[in-house]
């Protein structure tokens, strides 16, 4: 049944008391019709007095494909902080440059691309002695779609090859493999990693191969991975992953800086990091399978058992709004939101545990199916953090065992660093960290 | 070419050109049988798209060009009747003026304007023409002739080892064989259906088994997966016999001459493809050496089209240097006696560093094919 309901009166089953099965039916039933007559009242009202919300427009200027241009320059990446876009590609690559002039070359090659593309233009004509400049795909004149590129290092560019070994941060190494995962080398790790977003794939896909088209003898691809954040459902809560649960609740607050400063960004004089990281921000990519099909199977009480929420609204189990914060210490024994939930063990709320938390962005991923004809869906999980043991492998530390591992299958990623941002346009990423 | 064109621009200047008004408008220009871009400006250099209508009844090429050089600048092909299309260009200092190529008539050349200065603009590129290829071209249809021969005789060895059941100089020979086909750089059909015969895969549908799959990939299938002398001495006579035909047949073959330039690119396009990836070995694990011997195929295209390059395109050194590159990487996977490692069995880095400069190699090999196409003049 589609759920049509206001976000402000959300069908509500009562957390203590799970009714018989026959019974919870007739409850889910008559509350759903009761929800649709209320939504469509409130979707009127809403029509005839405003304008659409923010999040509509943008979503409206993603699907004509004309989303502002990111500005590029600034001393942060600009794909980082902002929320995820509709559609996103995080591609990791081996470097194959020759020596440290070689792979000085690929940044700047990288950084000048990802100027062009996220400011947009008309690309320059070949002349009559060469294939064309560009695939095209986007018309003659690009328009970037909002489009963010994110670069970022893996542990494996500070070995031997470039004589960056000094420079290796400090929290760098490959990706740890947690007890429940079931990591495919072949889609792990990497030299560097991007991650291109935009409103369209087809911009996505067009940064795509202009930066792989000018970097072709300095990198090669090692996996790749689409995904894409789906709308806000209903309008104005939080984008769904495909277990049917609102994901990233309850993020930071990426407007409030001093909170940046302590959980994203690394901060100058950090003990340990080589001076060229600050302004940068660990990367954690994880590849999840979904087992969608399980997953559907699974009565609805377990799975908000499993999550801590309540699937329709998003709500905590013991509270009546999305962004309510749980009062775990009222529930010491976890009778209402379970020891074990994942919001519960993610984010304990207390004072102790505020550090780990983790700027996390989430996407759908969806490779067709696999070998007994099951969804090969997931999500791309990425979060950014200033500090990856103190943050994410605690955060995962602590989900070891939770119940929601019989339904996902972590297949791959890896540990990046991202890079800190390219300040104007004599600049380049990576300049500190390869001068 | 450059000291001519700023001799030009300083002579010409004063009374040609054009008053630096402000915004550029679209320029419209059009062509007929009649004239070419009879009247028309520059104000400024930069970049200015002119808009193209062919106004006659009959199919043109406009070129934009150097008048007292013939160097092309920017080209709009087969514009068709009442058609119109951009041409973008970045107008540095210089000579402009266009040229219009009706079918069987001469070119028409408009008026010339001049951009006095010292910007730099897209370069003017001389053009490549028929006549230009015509030595480059029996140059190479002389060279693919003598490789046949060299490969006739070695599939003579190779067919008379397995009709001996010597199976380990069979493969060998095969091996010796297959590289000189493909250094002949037989890609896209260059060969025709002798090409199919000679070197292709078996049905798709019907796999290793396709009853009807010849050549020198089910030679090596057999060779390597354990098939007898008896099984393998048809093949073998039905490749020699396909290599003479293709032999006897050469002699008439024309070499069209925009392939010459296409050939730069498709050769490695096709190594890359088939060879790197693997899906070509269908036993003997000599990918790497067949992508060996295309990279020589290529040279030999690369030295033949060398006077016709070597003025035209600044990326040549690059293109000798990333072909060296690759050489060099593919040569450090043989083994000390000489046998080659399979794809499959590279580690990802050495696999990933050969790829990532066969691609390289090919960018910039692309443009050879647009600079040598043969244009009218």
């Amino acid at each position: 049944m589609p759920d049509t309901t206001d976000p402000g009166q959300p069908p509500s089953v009562p957390p203590e008391s799970v009714p018989p099965r026959r019974a919870f039916l007739r409850g889910a039933l008559s509350a759903g019709a009761a929800g649709a007559v209320g939504g469509a009242a409130a979707g009127y009202a809403y029509r005839a007095t405003r304008p659409a919300p923010a999040s509509q427009q943008a979503l409206e200027r993603a699907q004509a494909g004309v989303l502002a241009p990111v500005p590029f320059h600034g001393r942060y990446q600009a794909g980082i902080l902002p929320k995820s876009q509709r559609q996103t590609a995080v591609i990791s690559f081996n470097a194959t440059a020759d020596g440290r002039a070689e792979l000085t070359d690929l940044f700047r090659t990288i950084t000048a691309r990802a100027r062009f593309l996220t400011a947009g233009g008309t690309p320059p004509p070949a002349g009559i002695g060469a294939p064309p400049s560009d695939s095209g795909v986007l018309g003659p004149t690009v328009a970037p779609d909002g489009l963010t590129v994110t670069v970022a290092v893996g542990s494996t560019l500070f070995d031997d090859r470039y004589g960056l070994a000094a420079q290796r941060p400090a929290r760098l190494k490959p990706m740890t493999a947690f007890p429940d995962d079931a990591l495919d080398p072949a889609q792990c790790g990497g030299d560097l990693v991007l991650q291109l977003s935009a409103g369209n794939s087809d911009a996505v896909v067009y940064a795509l191969r202009d930066i792989a088209r000018h970097t072709r003898g300095g990198m090669q691809a090692l996996w790749r991975i689409d995904g894409y954040t789906s709308p806000a459902r209903p309008s104005g809560t939080v984008p769904r992953n495909m277990l049917g649960f609102m994901d990233g609740i309850a993020n930071p607050d990426t407007s409030n800086r001093a909170q940046m400063d302590r959980l994203v960004w690394i901060q100058p004089g950090t003990a340990g990091e080589p001076a060229w990281t600050a302004g940068g921000s660990y990367l954690v990519v994880r590849l999840i399978r979904m087992l969608v099909e399980f997953w559907d199977r699974v009565d609805i009480t377990e799975q908000e058992n499993m999550i801590g929420r309540r699937r329709a609204s998003g709500y905590p189990l013991d509270a009546n709004s999305i962004g309510a914060t749980p009062n775990f210490a009222a529930d010491p024994t976890g009778a209402t939101i379970p020891l074990t939930s994942h919001i519960r063990l993610a984010n304990p709320r207390t004072a102790a545990t505020a550090d780990s938390r983790i700027l996390r962005r989430g996407y759908t991923y969806d490779r067709g199916i696999d070998q007994v004809g099951n969804l090969d869906i997931g999500l791309i999980f990425t979060c950014f953090q200033q500090d990856l043991k103190r943050q994410f492998e605690t955060v995962q530390t602590r989900l070891a065992g939770e119940p929601l591992t019989d339904y996902i299958s972590p297949f791959g990623g890896g540990y990046f660093l991202a890079l800190p941002g390219v300040v104007n346009g004599s600049d380049y990423l990576g300049r500190a960290m390869l001068a | 070419m450059r000291r001519a064109v700023l001799t030009a621009a300083l002579t010409v200047s004063t009374g040609v050109i054009a008053a630096c008004s402000g915004a550029p408008s679209p320029a419209q220009i059009s062509v007929s049988n009649g004239g070419c871009g009879s009247s028309w400006q520059l104000a400024d250099p930069g970049w200015h798209t002119f808009q193209i209508h062919n106004a006659a009844a009959e199919n043109a090429d406009i070129d934009l060009v150097n008048p007292s050089s013939g160097a092309i600048y920017a080209e709009v092909e087969a514009l068709g009747p009442g058609t119109t299309s951009p041409m973008r260009l970045n107008v540095g200092s210089g000579s402009y003026a266009f040229r219009c190529l009706f079918e069987d008539s001469e070119a028409i050349t408009g008026p010339t304007v001049v951009v006095g200065g010292h910007a730099r603009g897209t370069p003017a590129i001389l053009p490549v023409t028929r006549n230009d290829l015509l030595v480059p071209a029996r140059q190479y249809h002389d060279w693919v002739a003598a490789g046949l021969n060299t490969l006739a005789s070695q599939a003579d060895g190779l067919a008379a080892a397995v009709r001996t059941g010597n199976l380990g100089a069979a493969r060998t020979a095969w091996l010796t064989a297959h590289l000189t086909y493909q250094r002949l750089g037989a890609a896209y059909d260059a060969f025709g259906d002798f090409g199919d015969e000679i070197d292709g895969g078996p049905d798709s549908q019907a796999g290793v088994h396709d009853p009807g799959w010849t050549g020198f990939h089910r030679l090596e299938y057999g060779l390597w997966h354990g098939q007898s002398a008896g099984q393998l001495t048809g093949v073998a006579n039905k490749l020699v016999t396909d290599i003479r035909g293709l032999r006897a047949s050469w002699p008439d073959q024309q070499i069209d001459l925009i392939d010459m330039g296409l050939r730069t690119h498709e050769i490695l396009e096709n190594a890359l493809q088939f060879q790197l990836s693997g899906h070509d070995d269908y036993g003997s694990g000599t990918t790497l050496a067949t992508t060996q011997a295309n990279i020589d195929g290529t040279r030999e295209l690369l030295t033949i089209l060398r006077p016709l390059l070597a003025p035209r395109y600044a990326g040549l050194p690059a293109v000798y240097s990333w072909l060296d590159r690759l050489q060099a990487l593919i040569g450090k996977e043989r083994r000390p006696n000489g046998t080659w490692v399979s794809v499959s069995a590279l580690s990802m880095s050495q696999r990933q560093r050969i790829d990532a400069a066969c691609s390289q190699a090919l960018e910039a090999l692309a443009p050879i094919a647009a600079i040598t196409e043969p244009r009218r003049t």
